[in-house]
């Protein structure tokens, strides 16, 4: 890149630097959740639902054939709820078949679904399925913006609500002693979790999401028990790892969710390895 | 006497970055494009493709070098008709590089001259199936496309740069007559065998079929990115065998399962292709991409003897 100066690099990849803080503060925090429920392909599967949700858009009458229309984004959000309603339906306590079952079977049904959806589509179809996941690397100021206010909105909702939010993650057989309604609270999580995957992958793409989400958790339950350490080790290293991947994409000119998706592995792997000598010492 | 060095030093740093900034910085998504630039621009210009030959130009992975190769770019040549549409606007958006917007003055879509094919008349309906509303965006596959492409660019490089103007149309006839002779013996080469069919795994040839005289008859590959039903694939064997059909087409990027399959039941050859100069490593120039592709060609055709 020679002759650019390096403020310019930098005013470059602030949007999606700051991007990647804004998912690592959601999903840490969401992945927690997800680590404890046992659920951890819940995202891969909200996201291929929602999807399969914007394909059907495609079809419905008055459509443009626009994937950015908002009526797109409305109906992939009401899928993202109806997925929502199904996996809050099928926790039965001490059922023989695993949720992370039902999950997987609602992964693979709705991508098929999707290819059928496309095979039927006039046109657009061999875009469709790169518009839905996004390139961090493309990421504006105007959506950083956006995703920093429903994300902040997200969080504050979970905020107020931690004692349900945690005892139904948490704890699995006290809630309902306690006459909570685990229903209702597993329909609420399930969407607001649905909520911000479908806009993270809209803006970085489907594995990079998925890394925001449970690497920094598990890379956390190495280290702590309680839920506040957990989630400070989460977001350090998830900022790390952003501040050192963009980098190293940059230096080395590699497509930047990948970078950063390896980085987490590598910073994984460090973090396994370091932990029996931190123990010893 | 160390300040007087480093001074200089950046004296002269200055006045290289002068004479390289008085060429014309041009970026295209292709390599075709880049190629043909090249012929018009000479060392007037420097130029670069984002995409390289052997990628599928539908799907390219961004980088971060490309936002900042948009940044500094005088000129961005693309091929429009929605090729890049899945990748290419949000980094324009993002390079914040006035001239390159849509609407500026160093923004060229080549497509705009070109001789656009299968482009759907009146009322596009559900039942026509996959149409690309704007036409087919493969279209520099034909040289008479390659010479409207360059003609495009010649006076798009004349209105930004008005003091080459000599230098870039003496090029332009240069590079019309070098078109017009190899036009000739590409030609001649396929002459034998016009009206040859074929069948193709996407649908990227169009331009050359129609250049070249030849007949596609069929597509392996239905719509795009969906795979192909059991039903049209066995209609597709069916047809080969009724026509005789010896010769199927595959981009370097498409999978070779099916072609294949369908290869061992027909008895017929796949010739994995290159549509785009920098497919394979001998194709480094817009010539080269159609003496490559014609030469496979009629070797096949002469080894099957169709």
């Amino acid at each position: 890149m020679g002759d650019l100066a390096l403020a310019q690099v930098v005013s470059f990849l602030a949007a999606p630097f700051v991007a990647s803080l804004i998912l690592t503060g959601i999903h840490a925090y969401l992945g927690v959740h997800v680590v404890e429920r046992g659920v951890i392909f819940v995202d891969l599967s909200l996201a291929q639902i929602a999807a399969l949700g914007a394909t059907i858009a495609l079809f419905l009458p008055g459509s443009t054939g626009d994937p950015h229309a908002p009526s797109v984004y409305w109906t992939s959000l009401g899928f993202t709820f109806i997925g929502a309603a199904i996996f809050s339906l099928v926790r039965v306590r001490r059922s023989r078949i695993p949720q992370e079952a039902i999950i997987g079977i609602s992964y693979a049904v709705a991508s098929a679904a999707a290819i059928l959806a496309m095979s039927k589509s006039t046109s657009q179809a061999e875009h469709l399925k790169d518009m839905l996941v996004g390139n961090i690397i493309a990421v504006s100021w105007g959506e950083v913006a956006k995703t920093a206010a429903l994300y902040g909105a997200v969080g504050i909702f979970h905020f107020i609500f931690r004692r349900q939010f945690l005892a139904i993650s948490m704890q699995h057989d006290e809630p309902e002693r306690t006459g909570l309604n685990v229903r209702l609270w597993d329909f609420l999580f399930y969407a607001s979790f649905g909520f911000v995957v479908t806009s993270s992958v809209a803006i970085a793409g489907v594995l990079l999401v998925f890394c925001y989400l449970i690497v920094p958790s598990v890379a956390a339950m190495l280290y702590a028990e309680s839920i506040g350490r957990r989630l400070a080790i989460g977001w350090t290293m998830g900022t790390v790892v952003s501040a050192a991947g963009v980098y190293l994409s940059l230096i080395l000119d590699l497509p930047t969710g990948a970078t950063i998706v390896c980085t987490f592995g590598v910073a994984l792997i460090v973090m396994w390895f370091v932990r029996p000598v931190l123990k010893r010492a | 006497m160390k300040k007087n060095i480093a001074g200089l030093m950046l004296l002269v740093a200055l006045s290289f970055a002068h004479v390289a900034s008085a060429a014309v910085k041009v970026i295209t998504t292709t390599e075709d494009l880049a190629a043909i630039v090249k012929e018009i621009g000479g060392d007037r210009v420097s130029v670069e493709a984002l995409a390289r030959g052997y990628q599928d130009p539908h799907f390219v992975e961004a980088k971060p070098s490309f936002i900042l190769k948009l940044h500094s770019a005088d000129l961005l040549v693309l091929v429009g008709r929605e090729l890049e549409v899945a990748w290419l606007p949000p980094l324009i958006t993002q390079s914040r590089n006035t001239k390159i917007q849509p609407a500026g003055m160093g923004y060229l879509d080549a497509s705009l001259t070109a001789r656009i094919l299968d482009i759907p008349t009146g009322q596009i309906t559900r039942a026509m199936g996959d149409v690309h509303p704007q036409g087919n965006p493969h279209y520099w596959l034909e040289p008479g496309n390659g010479r409207r492409v360059a003609q495009a660019v010649q006076q798009k490089l004349t209105a930004l740069s008005a003091a080459d103007a000599a230098y870039f149309s003496q090029r332009y006839a240069d590079f019309d007559r070098r078109l017009t002779e190899a036009e000739k013996r590409w030609r001649a080469m396929i002459a034998p065998y016009k009206g040859l069919k074929i069948v193709t795994y996407h649908r990227s040839w169009p331009n050359f079929a129609d250049a070249f005289g030849l007949d596609v008859i069929g597509y392996v590959e239905p719509k795009p990115g969906i795979p192909p039903s059991p039903a049209h694939t066995l209609a597709l064997i069916e047809q080969m065998k009724r026509q005789n059909i010896k010769i199927i087409l595959v981009e370097p990027y498409f999978d070779l399962k099916t072609p294949n399959a369908i290869a061992r039941d027909t008895g017929a050859q796949v010739l994995v292709m290159p549509p785009s100069v920098g497919g394979v490593k001998e194709v480094t120039n817009y010539f080269q991409l159609f003496d490559y592709d014609l030469n496979l060609l009629v070797s096949a055709i002469k080894q099957s003897g169709a």
